[in-house]
């Protein structure tokens, strides 16, 4: 095969790649997505050849060289998702073992096969981790982050974040300086500073762990916000504890003057990432307003703003990860408000996926970086680590927890601490952060990588694998699965007005307070720049409505028309969303007259439907309903003027839609309302009343005997005998704005055909 | 303005009151306090005028409503000891409430609460919600911006979704079930300060 030759005078012309045909052979599972380890020049010698003598026209040519580094990234990607297939087709391995356990696994396999081949396994670079693999990651939380939740924990966040970081940091360096102060140990030469500093890396709970392992557990949303957010925010402690003996481990003493200014740092540093963010956030908002034309690109818009924010808060040693999310936060609403549909979409699934992939590849490089990094292993120190992180983790949540209670309103039980303490898993950022150590300040490197791999490796696998059957052990809630119904959605702002009123009146200016504050100055000044058109003025009510609305609209279609929601009249704003999103402005007066026709005939329409479901007709799928709608509606017309008999019911004021399903539901004989115009007595018989099989059939065949239709057709089964005479009309909608239902008394109800006649005659009599 | 025995010795069966409404002494001081600044002309009972006189009210879309919850039966005056026992609806729940089988609900317990924010919406007090009461709501909380008809169709769906007994109403039974899933003991509360 000429690929097989061509392969091995490519061996032959490189004798520093003895192996790089079986590389090849192995290319699925092989390649270094980072240009570490393998350097090979064949192709300037190929190159020299061409020059000399005239070779024929090469027909096939192979030069892996030139694609090698997409070439492998793509691989190594490619890898990392076939994994994750791999992992779902194994029944009961996902229920019990989480995700990044095995992606670890796999990690160390891959390692260890590159090791066998001969090559180095390529580490975990700090740089392509921070800069490329995290960022969709925390911009995937940061965009989907529940607001209402984490603000009204704000509070108890921060102190997690902030002060029991800063115990696990100190406590952690502390007690590992005086174990290795302990002669005989072997360990006298690490020092305080870089004690210090080891505790600050080790201590940071990290947002990939939490949320790959949290994810699948689906715990209530209170302790996920808690502990997610924490991980979140401890990244400005992480960074200036960092920062900051890093650059004094050198030096060897720490000042007060420069604890001071670690903690202006502090400050400067959170704040700093979060203005960052926001700056970026509204710019985002403000561009989302004007892609109306650009609908293709806007969720670039959203991704490269974001990531704008993130970098440019790196360029200024800011917190990047605080930066992002708070891009995140802030130009969500906005964005929102102005993408369509599909971008929205987009966005989403975008974002999944990306971080979903970064997601994998980190856990599957952390497994490739063990085998290949340069391991110390010394006992007293990893075993001594991993004791004090747990001690440390338990004692900082008792105790935060005991002063955070005492301003809660919903206490944290102990379950929940429990909880918090044990899902606070090590990842990735503190290998990364231990990797960028320099090897020359401190020696024991590798020992203190030696020990975060240890450490990460028990939280993700001990603590994730164990999560979910202490979860179920001690019953701890779950994520409540159903989304908000309208009526939730009213009482909720409602009781958030009513309590704003009563914090007012007692002069307390609380949690409702700042929020109400907020939210009509977000309305009077915010939405009016970032929002275009007439969204802006939309409250939030309606637009959840309309979202509501538009779900049950694609639900609709998708069923094939057949309902589950029980609403009638709600479609009705069904054409509220096109008007204002899609279609070209018409004058109002036309406008209204649409309406009035559009919901005239959905009301039809829906209780139509519902009187399909109840009695279990056969019904095609109701598709063309409109059309065949007004049609036959335009045909019973003329019919109703060819009728003999009538009989009127007096009517009662209009019930809605509700009223009568609940009255026909329960009496046969409904009653109906008030009818047309008057002069012509009319039976109308609504076609869309609940016992109206009979009737339907009726109408059907009074209606058009000749008429091949689709919709609802129930040819099937009409019996001759069930036609009487002197009913069975179909409505007559003389204008569309007469939105009565009529119904012919003597229409009998819904009985069997049997019954019928005498329930017909009981009646008349 | 602090909390000490002479300002709790003006307060009427201090103790009945404290037993009734869980609040402590401290609170119960404070509350006095913020009665008194409130009684712009020292009466020693508060009428519909001291309260539209806070700014925010007025600005709250429900502001009359919560105004006339103060005013229960009809009467225009309040004195001290009314008010704090509505206002102790709001008190924090008590995490592990010693319950006797035959004690009555605690005042701030989430049956409570729950009844406070429903007379809000009935004002006819029927005990039930109609329609056009939760028009009335739905206008007065979403303004001017909203047509008519987008109103009636969120209350037609908020009514259907709600109304189980099919009486085109909301009951208070259906009210609590509408509300099962939102916390409510952490959102009707407000945390006193000591």
């Amino acid at each position: 095969m000429p690929v097989r030759d061509l392969l091995r005078t490519s061996s032959k012309l490189s004798p520093f790649q003895p192996r790089y045909d079986h590389l090849l052979l192995l290319v699925c599972v092989l390649g270094t997505a980072l240009p570490l380890g393998v350097d090979c020049n064949p192709s300037a010698e190929n190159h020299q050849n061409n020059g000399t003598q005239k070779k024929a026209f090469p027909v096939l040519s192979f030069d892996y060289l030139h694609v090698r580094l997409p070439f492998e990234i793509a691989l190594w990607i490619l890898l990392a998702s076939l994994m994750k297939l791999g992992f779902h087709l194994i029944p009961r391995l996902s229920n019990i073992v989480p995700e990044s356990c095995l992606l670890i696994v796999v990690g160390l396999l891959v390692g260890g096969l590159i090791k066998v081949v001969g090559e180095d396994p390529p580490v975990l670079d700090s740089k392509v981790f921070f800069l490329c693999l995290l960022p969709p990651i925390i911009l995937d939380a940061g965009y989907f982050l529940p607001i209402r939740a984490f603000s009204e924990n704000t509070g108890t966040i921060l102190m997690f974040a902030v002060i029991g970081t800063l115990w696990n940091s100190f406590f952690m360096g502390g007690m590992l300086y005086a174990v290795c102060q302990i002669p005989g140990t072997g360990l006298e030469n690490v020092g305080l500073l870089p004690s210090l500093l080891f505790g600050s890396i080790i201590s940071a709970v990290d947002p990939v762990a939490v949320l790959a392992v949290f994810e699948e557990i689906h715990i209530n949303e209170l302790l996920h916000i808690l502990v997610f957010g924490e991980s979140l925010l401890n990244d400005a402690v992480t960074v200036v504890l960092y920062h900051l003996f890093e650059e004094y481990a050198g030096v060897g003493s720490v000042t007060f003057m420069d604890v001071f200014l670690g903690v202006i740092c502090f400050l400067v540093v959170s704040l700093g990432g979060i203005f960052m963010g926001i700056l970026y956030g509204l710019i985002a908002a403000f561009t989302s307003r004007f892609t109306p034309h650009t609908r293709v690109i806007e969720p670039l818009f959203v991704f490269l703003y974001s990531y704008m924010a993130y970098l440019s808060a790196e360029v200024f040693h800011l917190s990047g990860i605080m930066a992002l999310i708070a891009c995140g936060v802030v130009m969500r609403p906005y964005v929102e408000a102005n993408i369509s549909h599909k971008s929205h979409t987009t966005i989403k699934y975008f974002l999944k996926m990306w971080s979903s992939v970064s997601e994998t590849l980190i856990f599957i490089f952390l497994g490739v970086s063990t085998v290949a990094g340069p391991h110390q292993w010394d006992w007293t120190f990893v075993g001594c680590t991993l004791l004090f992180c747990l001690v440390s983790r338990v004692l900082g949540v008792i105790g935060l927890t005991s002063i955070i209670n005492k301003f809660r309103i919903v206490k944290l039980t102990t379950k929940d601490q429990f909880i918090i303490a044990y899902g606070g898993l090590r990842g990735a950022i503190a290998f990364s952060l231990g990797f960028l150590l320099d090897k020359h300040h401190f020696p024991m490197r590798d020992m203190f990588l030696t020990a975060i791999i240890t450490v990460i490796f028990f939280t993700v696998f001990v603590q994730g694998m164990t999560i979910r059957p202490l979860v179920e052990l001690l019953a701890v809630k779950k994520k409540q699965e159903t989304k908000r119904s309208i009526n939730e959605e009213i009482h909720t702002q409602f009781l958030d007005h009513l309590l704003t009123g009563i914090e007012d009146v007692c002069g307390h200016y609380g949690h409702h307070h700042w929020k109400d504050k907020l939210s009509r100055f977000n309305k009077k000044y915010i939405k009016k720049c970032l929002i275009a058109g007439e969204r802006s003025k939309e409250p939030q009510l309606i637009a959840f409505y309309h979202k509501m609305e538009m779900k049950q609209a694609i639900e609709l279609v998708e069923s094939g028309g057949i309902p589950k929601i029980p609403s009638a009249v709600s479609t009705v704003s069904m054409q509220n969303i096109k008007p204002k999103r899609a279609l070209p402005q018409l004058s109002k007066g036309k406008e209204e007259e649409i309406r009035n026709i559009l919901r005239s005939n959905l009301q039809r329409t829906r209780q139509r439907l519902r009187s399909y479901n109840r009695h279990t007709l056969m019904a095609d799928p109701y598709e063309d309903a409109w059309n065949q709608m007004l049609i036959r509606r335009q045909k019973a017309r003329q019919l109703e003027k060819r009728m003999t008999n009538y009989l009127t019911v007096p009517a009662n004021h209009p019930d809605s839609p509700t009223m009568m399903r609940s009255r026909l539901s329960s009496d046969p004989q409904g009653y109906s309302l008030k009818l047309n115009s008057g002069n012509v007595p009319a039976i109308v018989v609504d076609p869309a009343t609940p016992q109206s099989p009979e009737s339907m059939k009726l109408l059907d065949e009074s209606s058009k005997p000749g008429e091949e239709d689709q919709g609802i057709v129930m040819r099937a089964k009409l019996p001759e005998s069930s036609r009487t005479d002197d009913n069975v009309f179909p409505p007559g909608e003389d204008s569309p704005k007469e939105q009565r239902l009529i119904r012919c008394l003597s229409d009998p109800g819904p009985p069997p055909e049997e019954e019928k006649d005498d329930e017909y005659q009981a009646f008349l009599n | 303005m602090g909390c000490n025995g002479s300002t709790l010795a003006k307060i009427h069966n201090l103790d009945e009151l404290i037993l009734e409404t869980g609040f402590s002494s401290s609170h119960i001081c404070r509350l006095y306090d913020r009665f008194h600044a409130l009684d712009k002309d020292d009466k020693g009972s508060l009428n519909r005028s001291d309260f539209q006189n806070i700014s925010e009210l007025a600005v709250n879309p429900l502001g009359d409503r919560i105004i006339n919850a103060f005013f229960p039966d009809g009467m225009d005056l309040i004195d001290f000891n009314s008010f704090v026992r509505i206002l102790a609806r709001f008190r924090p729940v008590d995490q592990n409430p010693k319950k006797e089988p035959n004690a009555p609900e605690p005042i701030n317990s989430r049956v409570n609460k729950l009844k406070f924010a429903f007379q809000l919406y009935d004002q006819d007090k029927d005990g039930k919600i109609s329609k056009n009461e939760l028009l009335q709501v739905l206008r007065m909380m979403l303004g001017v911006q909203v047509t008519e008809e987008q109103l009636e169709s969120i209350t037609d769906r908020t009514i259907q979704e709600a109304d189980l007994d099919g009486d085109n109403a909301i009951s208070f039974k259906e009210f609590k079930k509408s509300l099962d899933k939102v916390d409510i003991e952490h959102k009707m509360s407000i945390r006193f300060l000591r």
